[in-house]
């Protein structure tokens, strides 16, 4: 016979259980079930380590990119309305000093008459 | 009672603030006949937004950002017309009134008969803000430049001769009612 039957043979030969077996059994079965646990309680256990690094990383992570895309926007409105003025700013100083120069050059012209005169 | 009294102060001190303006809105009927309009209204906070966008860079825009720096305000209504006679003589002469109220001061005053060409140019000392207004007419084309606050003459004229106009070398009207300034002995063709 070889040592593997011998294992065998003891591991599955009969064993009577201990004298307490049945009432421990009947004292589990008799035990009222766990309570549920109330919503807060559940939350709770969101903010035991190391959940709760995941936890509030996804908080944050949930508020910067809305903010974050809403600033992006702004800026780029900001940029289009900024690029805008400017090219009308440009506009403007270029009429004014071209019509400032106008009447400029037209009393140029006049004192120049007046000298020849 | 003491709130009417804060009322009536604020709206004294708005009507106050946008005297400081010329009120142009009366020509924006003449966009409708002109072939061309251009219409610019940049107020404080669109002025500093574009002054904000001017790069430092480039020394044209370097040198508006300069100019730029005090004023509140910069307006400018442009229309050239197909035909003469588009516009009418009220439509300027309401201008020329709002011009004549106490510290506004016309520096120039051009009637060229050649060209048929009326060019005045107004300036507004005193008080805290300083102004400069512009305007140009001929018989096809009409053009007032409102500018708000302290403004340099000479670095304008100087960019009007800087931004696709040649520069010319002028005498700036030392007082308030010279009509015509002393020629300059410089000369340069467009």
């Amino acid at each position: 016979m070889s040592y593997l039957e011998d294992d065998l043979k003891m591991a599955l030969q009969r064993t009577e259980p201990s004298a307490d077996f049945v009432n421990r059994v009947l004292a589990r079965v008799n035990q009222p079930p766990p309570r549920e646990p109330s919503w807060w309680e559940r939350l709770t256990v969101l903010l035991r380590p190391p959940r709760l690094q995941w936890v509030a990383a996804s908080v944050i992570l949930s508020i910067m990119i809305p903010v974050a895309g809403v600033q992006y926007r702004k800026q780029q409105r900001m940029r289009v309305e900024g690029e805008r003025a400017k090219e009308q700013l440009m506009f403007a100083v270029r009429v004014a000093g071209n019509r400032l120069h106008r009447v400029q050059q037209k009393v140029l012209e006049m004192g120049r008459m007046e000298t020849r005169l | 009672m003491k709130i009417l009294r804060i009322l009536t102060i604020c709206i004294l001190t708005g009507a106050l603030g946008h005297g400081q303006v010329i009120d142009l809105k009366h020509l924006d009927r003449l966009a409708a006949k002109a072939t061309e309009t251009a219409d610019v209204t940049l107020d404080g906070s669109l002025l500093k937004l574009g002054a904000k966008f001017l790069s430092a860079d480039d020394p044209d825009q370097a040198r508006v950002r300069k100019l730029v720096a005090g004023l509140k305000g910069i307006y400018v209504r442009t229309f050239t017309f197909e035909n003469e006679g588009e516009y009418s003589e009220a439509d300027v002469t309401s201008i020329r009134k709002q011009l004549q109220s106490p510290g506004w001061s016309r520096i120039v005053g051009v009637r060229s008969k050649k060209d048929s060409e009326n060019a005045e140019v107004y300036i507004k000392t005193g008080g805290p803000d300083g102004g400069l207004a512009i305007i140009c007419a001929n018989p096809k084309e009409l053009t007032v430049v409102s500018i708000v606050g302290k403004i340099d003459l000479d670095e304008l004229s100087e960019l009007g001769g800087n931004l696709g106009v040649p520069k010319i070398d002028l005498e700036k009207p030392k007082t308030s009612n010279v009509e015509k300034p002393k020629p300059s002995s410089k000369k340069e063709d467009d």
